[in-house]
């Protein structure tokens, strides 16, 4: 079992440099997501891990062994692609079979991985025909079996789902946690989408701009970012945030919201006068009266999923709150309602974004 | 006027006008077809005979027992194959590496390659004359005829617009697999340039085939002519008759106008691939 | 992109041979040679009787001068001609499409030789497929090759003849990449058809009828085969001699190859500055 260890990895573009000394370890057998907006650096952190981007600076280690300078092919890796890249004037077969035929793997042997893999991911009547004849699914099926049959130390995985429909995307990402557990093998899964992040991965890495915001587990995320960013980026749909003022002693005064204050337990209150961010996700408000204060909103948008419903609003001062109601089935556009921020699940973030404990 | 008596009237223009013109453009081949096929005496004859007559062979073997014709045909088949196979191949290689590596020197090899595009061939045509005629004594030799002509800018243009649109990610796949940089190149980015490379080879293979210039600088013997240079050496001359000489144009032309009507797709993408920036 | 320094110029290196040795070498060396006096060896250094000679040899004015009536009269009227049928071709409501662009295309396939055989046959002035034309309809019979206006025009129909279609087929491909719903939109205007035609349709051809003429522009000042073989080595008396002709004239047959490396020079430095004004007059009104 190997894990991947990156130290202080650079990477420059002329005079542009897009990752930012990054610094991680990735255990053997793990599941790690890297997580962030678009232009974050993660496909490009990925493609570097892979061998097809030049390291600029730092070192990438993959099962204990530096491979700054070793061929792609030679990390014991496999990568699948978003475009699932598959050689469209081959057949399944043949693209399975492409990478271990030129390098001249026993014929025997070949055949083996190849029907190994179709068997795990059941595309064996698949094997004869080209990918234009294969439905998106059906190419990524094929994209993540030309991984497996290299038999690689740690899979990675560039946004593998991006190119499917929401109801294919769901049945992938449980194919893939499925396969995780039953290879074993080390596997690094870049996506956008926090929410495969989330429901994929054992640690979840946040990048922004070429730095790494947070790395954990999902839930500890959820629960406790380490900044204003994390917490907007992780949940759907994402955190109402509120601009405040510290009182002191964990107090903080909502200025938009009529002057309503708020109290939070924390550690480290900051001192009074200090500007501040307050967040409450869409899940968390509470009955009014029964949190730490309570909002008047207007709703824009109600969202009726059944189970359970969200009410896009605005507060008095014109600013968008959603908020997630199960008991809301009745609301529709334009109703009055309040809600109300619960001190103890309720966030506070310093102006400079950094979480407040 | 009514919408489909409007409609109707200017169809009605349209083809009068592209009718005829269609019908004078087609008369220079035709008349070649015909004289081809005529005694001499006949294309002289006081009135216009357009139709084909039956005497080809008549006129083919006034042509061969004054050229040898067929093996002029031959030697031009040989040049024109052998040279368009090694074009595309290197022209191939060229584009590939344009679009697949960035390396010292690059923005200096596309200024040469594509600086030199329009530049007339006569500036390097003496001095090609000197160095192979000349210099190396290369004359009536397939060299002479193959090699000089081999550079082309518009193939090295056409192969890496083509290889520079297909998707990068599959080049990287085979590379993440171990597959040697001359196999991805051989086994991926070839076969799906297919398209371009028959519309490369055919038009490669006329420029070659209707070669004219060169040729005639280079190959004085009989039997490493060419059968351009070859037919020019009756023209304006009374040696063979005029019904022979156009057996001969028939017998160039005859080949290159099947190919392009069987592959006429190849053929327009060819002429086009210049034009698109 | 892989940065990759050897293995590039190991797919470049069998191209860049060839370039090197016939191309880049070549142009270096005809540069050196038109400064040298090349009638005899040893060469030595005389531009005098090179590029000294070339603006006095009355032979070089007059190739220079019907290379220009060319470029004149016609190329103008062959681009013309070919902006007509891409339009007509592209037509809607053209029957017999197929029949009708290969009339047109063929002649792009056929060698120059052969045309010019054909052509030279065709306008005979004793029984000639024209000359009996014309008589046939009443109009007097032409000496083609013996009157210095009538080689020209014979040469030029040739030409033309033989390129249009060529230039049709690009600027037919020019016209397809207009997408439909630019004239839909103007037809729902109430936009005529000769008025879409040219407030539509000429202004987004410019680019690629200007690489037309640009390309006729090289092409013209290149032109050899159509005068040695049509108009019997630029006859009447030198009347259809082009430059091109005269550079092979002074290279190939006197085998002064300095005079010719200047005039091929000349002809590069004029294809080039034509070129380039029709550049920059295209982009100052695009």
């Amino acid at each position: 079992m190997t894990g991947v260890t990156l130290r202080n990895v650079r990477k420059q573009f002329g005079s542009l440099q897009t990752i930012h000394g990054v610094s991680f370890d990735v255990e053997p057998g793990e599941f790690v997501v890297f997580v962030g907006p678009s232009g974050c650096g993660k496909s490009t952190l990925l493609r570097m891990i892979a061998g097809l981007e030049d390291i600029s600076g730092g070192e990438i280690g993959i099962g204990g062994r530096v491979v700054n300078e070793v061929e792609p092919a030679d990390r014991g890796t496999a990568m699948v692609f978003q475009t699932y890249a598959l050689y469209p004037h081959m057949t399944v077969a043949e693209n399975l079979s492409f990478g271990l035929r030129m390098n001249k793997n026993p014929q025997a042997d070949t055949e083996r991985r190849v029907a190994e893999a179709a068997r795990i991911l059941q595309i064996e009547p698949l094997l004869t025909r080209k990918p234009k004849a294969l439905s998106g699914g059906q190419r990524q099926r094929v994209a993540i079996g030309r991984a497996i049959v290299r038999e690689p130390q740690v899979f990675l995985f560039d946004e593998p789902l991006s190119n499917l429909d929401a109801e294919l995307r769901v049945q992938m990402r449980v194919e893939i946690s499925r396969l995780h557990s039953e290879l074993g093998a080390t596997m690094i899964y870049v996506t956008h989408d926090q929410t495969e992040a989330m429901t994929m991965a054992d640690r979840i890495v946040v990048l922004r701009a070429g730095r790494i915001e947070q790395i954990g587990a999902p839930l500890e995320l959820y629960d406790n970012p380490a900044n204003q960013f994390v917490a907007g980026f992780i949940g759907s749909p994402r955190m109402n945030f509120f601009a405040a003022e510290s009182q002191g002693g964990g107090r903080f005064r909502l200025p938009q919201q009529g002057g309503a204050e708020i109290a939070l337990s924390l550690t480290s209150p900051p001192a009074p006068g200090a500007m501040a961010v307050v967040g409450v996700r869409p899940e968390h408000f509470v009955e009014a009266g029964a949190g730490a204060c309570d909002l008047s909103l207007t709703v824009d948008v109600a969202e009726h999923l059944g189970a359970t419903s969200y009410l896009y609003a605005n507060t008095k001062a014109g600013e968008p709150v959603v908020a997630q109601r199960a008991a809301a089935r009745e609301a529709s556009a334009g109703d009055r309602i309040s809600v109300a921020i619960p001190s103890d699940r309720a966030l506070a973030f310093a102006a400079d974004g950094a979480r407040i404990y | 006027m009514t919408r489909s008596g409007s409609r109707r009237f200017r169809q009605i223009l349209l083809h009068a006008v592209l009718g005829p013109l269609a019908l004078l453009w087609i008369l220079p081949l035709w008349i070649m077809v015909v004289f081809a096929t005529m005694p001499s005496n006949a294309i002289f004859s006081p009135n216009l005979n357009l139709i084909p007559g039956d005497r080809f062979m008549e006129n083919f073997r006034e042509l061969q027992a004054a050229t040898g014709f067929t093996r002029t045909l031959l030697v031009s088949i040989v040049v024109a194959t052998v040279s368009t196979a090694l074009s595309v191949m290197l022209t191939s290689m060229a584009g590939w590496a344009l679009v697949r590596y960035r390396f010292k020197g690059r923005a200096m090899v596309i200024a040469l390659i594509f600086g030199t595009m329009t530049l007339p061939y006569f500036v390097v045509v003496i001095p090609q004359f000197i160095m192979v005629a000349r210099d190396f004594g290369l004359s009536n030799t397939w060299f002479a005829l193959i090699v000089p002509p081999l550079f082309n800018s518009l193939g090295v243009l056409f192969m890496r617009q083509s290889f520079s649109m297909m998707p990068h990610e599959l080049f990287d796949a085979a590379q993440v697999e171990g597959v040697k940089e001359w196999q991805i190149f051989t086994r991926i980015a070839l076969p799906l340039a297919k398209p371009t490379l028959a519309a490369l080879s055919i038009i490669l293979f006329l420029a070659s085939w209707n070669n004219y210039l060169w040729p005639l600088l280079i190959s004085n013997q009989p039997e490493m002519m060419t059968a351009p240079v070859a037919l020019g050496t009756l023209i304006g001359f009374t040696r063979v008759s005029w019904g022979a000489i156009m057996a001969g144009a028939v017998l160039m032309t005859l080949p290159m106008i099947v190919v392009f009507i069987y592959l006429q797709r190849f053929f327009m993408s060819g002429i086009t691939a210049g034009a698109v920036k | 992109m892989r940065r990759k320094t050897g293995t590039a110029y190991g797919f470049l290196s069998p191209y860049l041979l060839v370039f090197a040795i016939f191309w880049i070498w070549p142009i270096f060396y005809s540069f050196w040679l038109s400064f040298l006096n090349t009638r005899q060896p040893p060469y030595t250094f005389r531009p005098d009787m090179t590029w000294g000679r070339l603006f006095q040899d009355a032979a070089f004015l007059n190739a220079m001068k019907n290379t220009f009536i060319v470029l004149l009269v016609q190329v103008p009227l062959m681009i013309a001609l070919a902006t007509l049928m891409a339009v007509l071709l592209n037509s809607r409501l053209l029957k017999a499409r197929g029949l009708m662009r290969f009339a047109f295309f063929a002649p792009v396939v056929v060698g120059e030789v052969a045309y010019a055989a054909v052509f030279r046959l065709m306008f005979t002035a004793e029984r000639g497929v024209v000359n009996k034309t014309l008589e046939s309809i009443g109009l007097p019979q032409v000496d083609w090759f013996s009157n210095p206006t009538a080689a020209m025009a014979v040469l030029m129909m040739a030409v033309t003849w033989r390129w249009a279609g060529y230039n049709a087929i690009l600027i037919l491909s020019g016209l397809q990449s207009i997408p439909d719903d630019v004239y839909e939109a103007a037809t729902l205007d109430r936009v005529s058809p000769v008025r879409q035609f040219f407030h539509i349709t000429l202004p987004l051809l410019k680019p690629v009828i200007l690489f037309c003429i640009i390309l006729s522009i090289i092409g013209t000042m290149q032109l050899f085969s159509e005068p040695f073989l049509i108009t019997n080595r630029g006859g009447p008396a030198g009347a259809t001699e082009t430059l091109g002709l005269f550079l092979y004239r002074q290279g190939f047959t006197s085998l002064n190859f300095g005079y010719a490396s200047a005039i091929a020079y000349t002809i590069a430095a004029i294809a080039v500055a034509i070129a380039g004004l029709n550049l920059l007059f295209g982009r100052e009104k695009a």
